[in-house]
């Protein structure tokens, strides 16, 4: 899976956003905290859900059961907004 | 065929209906060596999706500025949906989702300041973003009321209006106004360009006072914010 085309990070301020181009549906701006930005930042390449825990877990110092949840959650937030190409 | 200037920017209209040209009027100049703006059919097609119901020499025009503004990023310059008035040179636009009010407040500001305040834009002004500030011009896509002029002037405050019983105002920072400010500038279909208006923005912020006015529809909304935000520093 991967970050849609047309979906753009931005710092401002310290703060990660995510928003998107003029040629897709959504337009709100996701504000990320820290694991939120780091998952984002993953999908940029192509990877899978797998693949982002264990990042996850590789940088900060949480279990895998919460690192999972996390995963999930964040994934399903970018998938309502259509911010993922499965 | 006709040339208008925008924002200190020229662009020559390859026109297919006379209504683009009877819009831009008083932003026509003699013909110059400018950028060429031709609509296709599959751009028609595009608005037509967008904005139903309408006839193609409106949906023209709406393409036609689609078009500079994708253009205009380029050159710092964004548009910003909002009513902008001037008063004393400067320029306060006021910002919402479309139905609050923004026109009819800044109606008010012409009731309370009478021949001190010109508008410069009713729906669509441009904002030309530089390190040293921000500049707000007129443009012909100037609302249904159609209120506006060509003229520019720097910005002084953006202020987000929300409908109140009570009428009060307090200044917000960046943080606050950041939703409201992405969801009011144009956004362009290139993630390039997306990512050159997310900068433009964070200039925005920074160069300009940010506020939040509650307020109703009586002349009293338009004294309690002007007297705010006119003494406030920049």
């Amino acid at each position: 899976m991967k970050l849609k085309d047309g979906f753009i990070t931005h710092e401002s301020d310290g703060e990660h956003i995510l928003v998107s181009a003029g040629d897709t549906q959504f337009n709100g701006l996701v504000r990320s905290n820290k694991t939120a930005a780091f998952i984002v930042e993953q999908l940029k390449s192509g990877t899978t859900a797998e693949s982002i825990v264990t990042a996850l877990l590789s940088k900060y110092d949480v279990s895998k059961e919460v690192a999972h949840k996390d995963v999930e959650r964040i994934l399903d937030t970018l998938r309502s907004i259509g911010a993922i190409d499965e | 065929m006709f040339t208008i200037m925008l924002a200190e920017h020229t662009f020559c209209i390859e026109n297919r209906y006379d209504y683009v040209k009877k819009l831009c009027e008083e932003y026509i100049i003699p013909d110059c060596n400018a950028q060429k703006i031709f609509i296709t059919d599959s751009q028609l097609d595009y608005e037509k999706k967008l904005t139903i119901g309408f006839p193609n020499a409106y949906l023209e025009s709406l393409a036609v500025y689609r078009r500079i503004c994708e253009l205009l990023v380029d050159e710092n310059i964004i548009l910003f949906h909002g009513s902008a008035v001037v008063v004393d040179g400067l320029a306060y636009i006021f910002t919402a989702a479309s139905g609050t009010g923004k026109s009819t407040h800044t109606s008010l500001w012409r009731a309370y300041l009478g021949e001190r305040a010109t508008m410069l834009n009713d729906d669509k002004p441009l904002l030309k973003i530089t390190s040293s500030g921000v500049t707000a011009y007129g443009t012909p896509w100037n609302g249904k009321h159609r209120l506006g002029s060509n003229i520019s002037a720097p910005l002084k405050a953006v202020c987000i209006l929300e409908r109140s019983e009570k009428n009060h105002i307090k200044k917000i920072n960046k943080k606050a106004a950041y939703p409201m400010l992405l969801q009011q500038v144009y956004r362009p279909k290139s993630p390039v360009k997306m990512a050159a208006t997310l900068n433009m923005i964070d200039q925005l912020a920074k160069h300009s006072s940010l506020y939040r006015l509650c307020c109703n529809m009586e002349i009293d909304a338009a004294e309690l914010a002007y007297n705010y935000m006119k003494g406030e520093a920049k």
